[in-house]
């Protein structure tokens, strides 16, 4: 039964490892946000920090 | 040439058929009588021959390495133990005689050889070396009866001194010490077909019909009712009624002495047949024995088993624990110091000591009694064990038997399944046999494969997605401000980048200049396509001092960020770069550094260098995998080491 048991879930540990490294999953990476096409159309509207809503966080 | 003589005895007709025959049995008195040069001799008359319920016979014909034989002559002869054995004389037609020794249904078929650098009788050593051969048995036979012709001079009631040898691949032969030069026999063990017997002169259909019927006997002590189940072998038996110990001899019971009450009974009742390795044997006798370890009495169990065709074996229970166990040659075993070699294995001594039988039941093929001991020596490689039982005569350390016997480990399942029965007591978990296998050693084979395919995988997977380069870019020198509403902007709007699918992303950012300070960057990947944006932090810091006249740095002026990857797009990079917001720094145990600038002040100018890439080998989400696929070997193995400390646990070997 452990062996069984080992196998599966080594075998499960085994794929899940491959499904992240062929996905290039990151741990702890923050979600994707979507900007308003605003944005976009405004001459410098990427440089401008006012209508980023990421995070700020400090240390 | 044939040769015909007048018995001394009788005066009856006796025929030498063989020319070399020495000796020949009046078939009318049973006297033996040797022919000389001119004359016959009356050697004295032999006892009727005792019922073996021999598969061969006076006159039977067989073909032996392609030279033909007749067995003409048969002797019984008796072991200092009390049991009987027989030896049957084949003349071959190349004018040969051989020694055709018969006994607890094998075949012992030597040839007398020249003897050489024989030792005397009282030189010999029991389970010592003689050449190839190992030295099993070292006692004394009674010549006791006889028939047909006999290759040398039998004379009835003579007692010689004898030495069995064991020699390797069933090796056999016998030391004969009747003459004044010791005689040599050598030869091997023999099957009826390896003697081409013809099937149809086995009495087999008989020997069945014997063995389901048994014999029938009465108790001589209380007259209970008595059945046999190896009326020819059996040497001893029980009275269940009475508690008897019954000697067996020539058919015939008799009182020996009455045994102690036990309330031990056995697990599988006497009498109880089972199938063990695709043969069918009988219980038919029940021994406990006991040896003393360290002032520790440690009992098991033996339970004879009996076929008609391959003989005896035995099933052994000890600590819940099963055995099923055969006969070994003892010439086939070599032993050095605390091992023991047998069909390529190595076993280790497990213990030594002397053992004796404390209780009995049922019907036995030797002399047993309660007491009886024997020097017991156990080697072990499990599931395998090999034991070594001396017994030496009453009277003597020097003579006796050697008999080594092969174990395997049988789980009471299958103890269970074999005989029918249910519920026989399990093993404790903490309770290890000797010969019990640890049954978790695929652990280790499977771990290999996964860890195989883990470096595989790995290797797999950074020769698939290799690490490639797509955004490089040092900034002009800033200093950062903690104030996150004027926040350094850095980007570059005209510089675009591919990012593909399937492929993380790590941006290093190195940060020049920065001194005693933190500096937060916050960036986005901003996909020009799709508007989606991915976030990301960094936190750079660097830190040095002198304290107790030593020098210290902390953190880095370089870190890394990895993100998932992204869709695949058109990308640009955008960051932001805010200074410490707090002036004093708090270095952990060391005292607090107060930037140039103070509260709220400005820190170090710093050059920010970014690069970003795809496809960048991770190691530790594989090292964590690996350590999850090693846990549970890592659990087996410290089972593994206890499981061995408990089977050692018993031994009494240093």
């Amino acid at each position: 039964m452990l062996r069984r048991i080992y196998v599966i879930t080594g075998g499960a540990a085994l794929a899940l490892y491959g499904v992240l490294a062929f996905s290039g999953w990151e741990f702890g990476t923050p979600a994707r946000e979507k900007l308003d096409p605003s944005v976009r159309n405004q001459p410098g509207g990427y440089r401008t920090h006012f209508w980023y809503i990421g995070s700020h966080g400090g240390k | 040439m044939s040769v015909k003589v007048s018995c001394p005895g009788c005066g009856g007709p006796i025929e030498f058929k063989i020319g070399s025959a020495i000796v020949a049995i009046c078939p009318y008195c049973r006297s033996a009588v040797a022919r000389g040069d001119r004359n016959v001799e009356d050697l004295g008359k032999v006892a009727a021959l005792a019922d073996t319920d021999s598969q061969l016979e006076m006159g039977l014909e067989g073909k032996y390495q392609g030279v033909k034989f007749t067995l003409t002559g048969r002797t019984q002869l008796r072991h200092q133990a009390g049991g009987t054995w027989d030896e049957w004389y084949a003349a071959f037609t190349d004018g040969r005689w051989g020694w055709l020794a018969e006994a607890a249904g094998r075949y012992y078929l030597t040839f007398q050889k020249k003897a050489q650098n024989v030792p005397a009788y009282e030189d010999l050593e029991l389970d010592g070396k003689l050449g190839k051969y190992t030295v099993a048995e070292i006692g004394e036979a009674k010549a006791i009866a006889a028939e047909g012709e006999i290759p040398y001079r039998f004379v009835p009631g003579s007692v010689y001194d004898y030495a069995d040898l064991s020699g390797p691949n069933g090796e056999f032969g016998t030391l004969d010490y009747s003459e004044d030069e010791p005689l040599l026999y050598t030869g091997k063990e023999v099957t009826l077909d390896d003697l081409g017997v013809p099937a149809k002169v086995k009495p087999i259909l008989s020997h069945e019909m014997r063995q389901v019927e048994g014999a029938q006997l009465s108790c001589p002590n209380c007259g209970a009712g008595l059945s046999l189940q190896a009326p020819d072998e059996a040497e001893r038996v029980t009275c269940r009624s009475c508690n008897s110990l019954l000697d067996i001899n020539q058919g015939k019971l008799n009182f020996l002495k009455a045994l102690e009450a036990s309330d031990i009974e056995p697990v599988l009742a006497l009498g109880s047949t089972g199938e063990l390795q695709g043969t069918k044997y009988v219980v038919i006798g029940f021994v406990v024995r006991v040896v003393h370890i360290e002032g520790i009495d440690y009992f098991w169990e033996e339970y004879l088993l009996y076929n008609k065709r391959i003989g005896f074996r035995w099933l052994v229970r000890s600590d819940d624990h099963w055995n099923y166990v055969e006969p070994l040659a003892p010439g086939s075993v070599e032993k050095t110091g605390k091992n023991a070699f047998w069909e390529g294995k190595t076993f280790k001594l497990f213990q030594r000591a002397d053992a004796y039988v404390v209780h009995v039941l049922g019907e036995f093929y030797w002399k047993v009694e309660v007491g009886e001991a024997v020097r017991a020596s156990d080697y072990i490689c499990p599931p395998h064990i090999i034991s070594r039982e001396v017994t030496y005569q009453e009277d003597s350390d020097e003579r006796g038997e050697v008999n080594w016997s092969h174990g395997t480990y049988l789980p009471v399942a299958d103890v269970e399944q074999a005989f029918g029965v249910e519920g026989l007591p399990r093993p404790a978990f903490s309770n290890v046999a000797p010969t019990q296998v640890f049954g978790q050693k695929r652990v280790y084979l499977y771990w290999a494969i996964l860890a195989t395919a883990a470096v595989l995988l790995f290797i797999f997977v950074n020769i698939v997605s290799p690490r490639r380069k797509v955004y490089e870019k040092t900034f002009p020198a800033f200093v950062p401000t903690p104030n996150t509403e004027q926040a350094a902007v850095l980007i570059e709007e005209d510089k675009d980048f591919q990012l593909k699918g399937w492929n993380n992303v790590r941006v290093t950012i190195t940060a020049t200049g920065l001194d005693n300070d933190w500096l937060e960057v916050e960036g986005d990947l901003i996909n020009k396509d799709t508007d989606e944006i991915q976030p990301f932090a960094a936190e750079l810091g660097y830190f040095h001092g002198v304290e107790d006249g030593e020098s210290w740095t902390e953190d880095s002026r370089e870190e890394s960020v990895y993100v998932s990857s992204p869709p695949s797009g058109t990308y640009l990079l955008r960051l932001e770069a805010i200074g410490d917001r707090d002036r004093t720094i708090q270095t952990g145990g060391v005292p607090p550094i107060v930037r140039p600038g103070g509260q709220g002040g400005q820190g170090s100018q710093v050059t920010l260098h970014v690069v970003v890439e795809q496809g960048v080998p991770r190691f530790w989400p594989w090292f964590i995998t690996f350590v999850v696929i090693s846990i549970v070997p890592i659990g087996v193995v410290i089972y593994h080491i206890w499981f061995e400390k408990r089977r050692w646990y018993g031994s009494s070997i240093e």
